[in-house]
């Protein structure tokens, strides 16, 4: 166990990393939302960390924490000003959000690095010290998705009418979801220039876009145990099948195409598409817990006696 | 006046690309995000054939027109029709095909940069040869001609076709109420491909362009020009190929007063800071009439 | 159009719009409207396809902005309130498609009802539970508690959406054409269901196609046409009324009358 870790440290870390930023896409889709400011989060969290750390001699979790907050607070304004967009002129927005970070960076001068990016910012962060901190943040998304938040967060998505007419404030929803984003966003960027002491300019550009939505798109987008799926398969996959790592470019874009055509719900979706059939089959010998709520497939609309002593059929109705 | 022919050259093939990009978006609603892989991987194809064959100039743009046609077609018809006719509502489908649109690109991009070991290719091996004129003091190369000629005359031409001819109006009914416009007759699958093999076609069309005019094409312009042509299209306003014309000459006549002014490490947050800029303060664009879709 | 001048004298007014217009540029789809609901009462709205029934539901509920006009609910002006506060006052609303959420079941569709209306304490949680029990048992959908939308029948579907809607507890419950599409059976076990809301003091307003059933459930009836109130009185003598023949019901009115 020991030496499996040991030997594979690195990938564990990459897979912590990689589930950080595509979680910071993943809020904003689940809300339906359609941001990818966690992109640019990612380079305004790494470069805050990064000049805090190299040029202002900050420690390794005081410009951690600046580069959340920073990111936190420029993604909350970035959300202000863009909320109304919808669909595909917010994605493109936020994408171009993102790029103008890198080119600020590329422009920077000496606080930047410009083109060549920074170097030498080697912080003090263990593996432990990255999974206590992705443990944090999903536990707060595991919170988001569970019982009544679970469910307004998914009205939101799915019919932001019915929500509002639900009285749900959908506009502080949305503005939140851009804070959250950029929060998450910014600890990815800080957490991992802190790990491997550079960052560039070339780094925050449409290609990080692309391996958050694949981590995602693979997973599924309706949870960040999703995202988790995602990002162990496209960060173990190259390591467990060699001729992957040569192909993978071309893999991952037939694997992200063949997804988005015919399995919206990732991975993720499939499993719990699957485990619903089967229950829904079992119902039709009544099972000890579901068995009540499932009348025979054959004919799902027929009358139930009611279980209660009120009329439902004759009363009520 | 020097500047100002470079601008139109530039602006002629962000013109030829948005081109294509446009009227699939405002006619069958598809932003296709695989329009800059195809722009790359037809001119690469054409670089490729041409490395083996020596070819002449209309031997090579044809080539890639017809493998920039070809790839979006196909685009369509295995991933996006598809894609289509599983999505429960316009929300979900927009995200699956902007999703789907990246993972095609994946593929020629991926296809491309492996062949080229990342290095920027050229049309070494063409008979073509660029001529310069100096004409009242200007200088102007064959090459560039040909580019502003094809431009300017393609966007007219298809400005025209759309506004005049049976096929543009069945396809200009799509864009407004693709039911009503299937109850008329109107073969949505078949006019969906048609289109995109035309937008394929004018990517590859710019592609091979640009090629000519630059000498050489890097795996990674694909995506800039494809955000570049996103900028275009929103500051003229979807559903407006006049206003695609104007936005692609704005953002070229930018590009180069940034160029001009030295600061060459800008130029492209003028067309993020424009996509910005439009969508805030007039999000249906100059010429627009379609309403962008606000809550 | 002049408010009824009986006013005073009739039950409390629950609800009250005064002069309410919505035009969208130059269409007037709601245009200078003046009703009262009476509390405990069942109104509904009869009007021809575009004559502005659904616009006006949409004012009420605050989804549309006003052009003009107040709107008053308990007393108290809510004209300005932003739309998701309005349920938050004991308005609910169903549509006029079904609206629910298909992976979820019908349990946490119901409870969405509760969600953004109780707090998120252990006891508020459990009484949450026995509100959503207790609609969808009113509604007869219990037995589907379990049950994805996707799954079930319109009428079911239907009937989950106004167990939602119950389930808000709201002083008013606007209904959005709630038997379109059904059978006759089916349409009359959901008017029977108003009635017997009705009968627990539960004010209603029904925009609603089938005349019949209007006829039938409604205490008073407001006919509407081009944006505006034509007749507003006791059912059975609006459809008879004239001017509601020739606007809305021409050859359907002779059949039913």
């Amino acid at each position: 166990m020991i030496d499996w870790y040991t030997a594979n440290s690195v990938v564990i870390q990459a897979t912590m990393t990689t589930l950080l930023l595509a979680l910071s896409i993943q809020l904003p889709l689940r809300m339906g939302v359609f941001s990818f400011a966690g992109v640019g989060c990612f380079g305004i969290g790494g470069y805050t960390a990064a000049i805090a750390f190299t040029k202002f001699g900050m420690g390794t979790w005081t410009a951690v924490a600046f580069g959340t907050v920073l990111a936190g607070v420029l993604c909350y304004l970035l959300g202000l000003l863009v909320h109304k967009l919808t669909g595909l002129y917010l994605g493109m927005a936020t994408i171009a959000f993102a790029l103008i970070v890198s080119v600020v960076a590329t422009n920077g001068g000496s606080l930047t690095g410009g083109a060549s990016g920074l170097f030498g910012a080697l912080g003090g962060i263990t593996n432990l010290h990255v999974f206590l901190l992705l443990a944090v943040v999903i536990i707060g998304l595991a919170i988001s998705e569970a019982g009544r938040f679970g469910r307004k967060i998914d009205t939101v998505r799915e019919d932001p009418e019915l929500a509002v007419a639900l009285g749900i404030n959908v506009t502080r929803y949305r503005k939140l979801t851009f804070l959250a984003s950029g929060l998450i966003g910014g600890l990815a960027g800080a957490v991992t220039t802190l790990l491997r002491s550079t960052i560039t300019p070339a780094e925050v550009n449409f290609h990080l876009v692309v391996v958050a939505l694949t981590v995602i798109i693979i997973g599924g987008s309706s949870s960040w145990l999703g995202a988790f799926i995602g990002a162990v398969f496209i960060t173990w996959l190259p390591t467990v099948l060699s001729f992957v790592a040569e192909w993978e470019p071309i893999i991952y874009g037939f694997v992200v195409a063949l997804a988005a055509i015919f399995l919206p719900g990732g991975i993720l979706g499939l499993v719990k598409d699957l485990r619903h059939r089967r229950g829904a089959r079992r119902g039709s010998t009544p099972p000890p817990e579901e068995g009540a709520a499932a009348p025979p497939d054959d004919e799902p609309h027929a009358p139930e006696p009611s279980r209660t002593p009120v009329p439902s059929q004759g009363g009520a109705l | 006046m020097q500047e100002l022919l470079n601008t139109l050259t530039l602006g002629s093939i962000y013109l030829l690309f948005a081109l294509g990009m446009a009227l699939a978006w405002s006619t069958i609603g598809i932003l296709n995000f695989a329009h800059g892989a195809i722009f790359v991987f037809s001119a690469f194809s054409a670089h490729f054939i041409s490395d083996f064959v020596p070819l002449s100039m209309p031997a090579i743009i044809l080539i890639s027109v017809l493998v920039g046609a070809t790839l979006s077609a196909l685009t369509q018809w295995l991933a996006f029709e598809p894609i289509l006719k599983r999505s429960k509502n316009h929300r979900s489908a927009e995200l699956r095909i902007l999703i789907g649109g990246i993972g095609v690109a994946a593929i020629p991009i991926a296809l491309v940069d492996w062949a080229t070991a990342s290095a920027p290719f050229g049309f070494a091996n063409s008979s073509y040869s660029t001529q310069v004129y100096e004409i009242m003091g200007l200088r102007i190369t064959n090459t560039s001609l040909i580019v502003i000629i094809a431009g300017v005359g393609i966007a007219v031409g298809l400005t025209l076709w759309l506004r005049r001819s049976r096929q543009g109006l069945g396809l200009r009914a799509i864009g407004v109420d693709s039911e009503t416009a299937s109850l008329m007759g109107v073969n949505r699958t078949v006019m969906a491909i048609g289109t995109m093999a035309i937008a394929g076609g004018l990517a590859g069309l710019a592609g091979a362009l640009q090629v000519f005019q630059l000498q050489a094409m890097g795996v990674e312009t694909g995506d800039q020009l494809l955000i570049k042509a996103f900028a275009m299209i929103v500051l003229g306003g979807l559903g407006s190929m006049a206003g695609v014309i104007l936005g692609a000459f704005v953002l070229a006549g930018a590009e180069s007063l940034i160029f001009a002014a030295n600061m060459g490490t800008w130029v492209d947050a003028v067309s993020f800071g424009l996509i910005f800029l439009v969508l805030l303060v007039r999000p249906q664009g100059i010429f627009g009439r379609q309403e962008v879709r606000r809550t | 159009m002049s408010r009824p001048s009986h006013d005073a004298a009739e039950p409390q007014m629950i609800f009250e719009a005064d002069d309410v217009a919505v035009h969208f540029g130059g269409v007037k789809a709601v245009d200078g409207l003046s009703f009262g609901l009476p509390e405990g009462k069942i109104v509904g709205i009869l009007g021809p396809n575009g004559s502005g029934k659904s616009t006006l539901v949409g004012a009420i509920t605050r989804h549309v902005p006003l052009t003009r006009g107040t709107l008053r609910f308990l007393g108290k002006d809510y004209g300005n309130d932003r739309a998701h506060l309005v349920p938050h006052r004991g308005i609910a609303r169903t549509f006029q498609t079904v609206r629910l959420l298909e992976e979820r079941t019908v349990l946490e569709n119901v409870l969405l009802g509760t969600d953004s209306l109780s707090g998120g304490g252990r006891a508020e949680r459990r009484l949450a539970h026995e509100r959503a029990q207790v609609a969808m048992q009113r509604t007869g959908c219990e037995h589907l508690a379990k049950e994805r939308p996707d799954e079930l029948s319109y009428g079911n579907r239907r009937r989950v959406e106004i167990a939602r809607a119950i389930a808000m507890e709201p002083k008013l419950l606007l209904v959005d054409e709630p038997t379109a599409g059904m059978g006759r059976a089916e349409k009359e076990e959901v008017s029977a269901l108003m009635m017997s809301l009705r009968a627990e003091g539960l004010t209603q307003l029904i925009v609603e196609h089938d005349v019949q059933m209007m006829v039938d459930t409604c205490d008073i009836l407001l006919a509407m046409n081009f944006g505006k109130l034509i007749v507003e009185g006791e059912p059975r003598d609006v459809v008879r009324n004239p001017a509601v023949q020739e606007a809305y019901l021409g050859k359907q009115a002779v059949n039913h009358a």
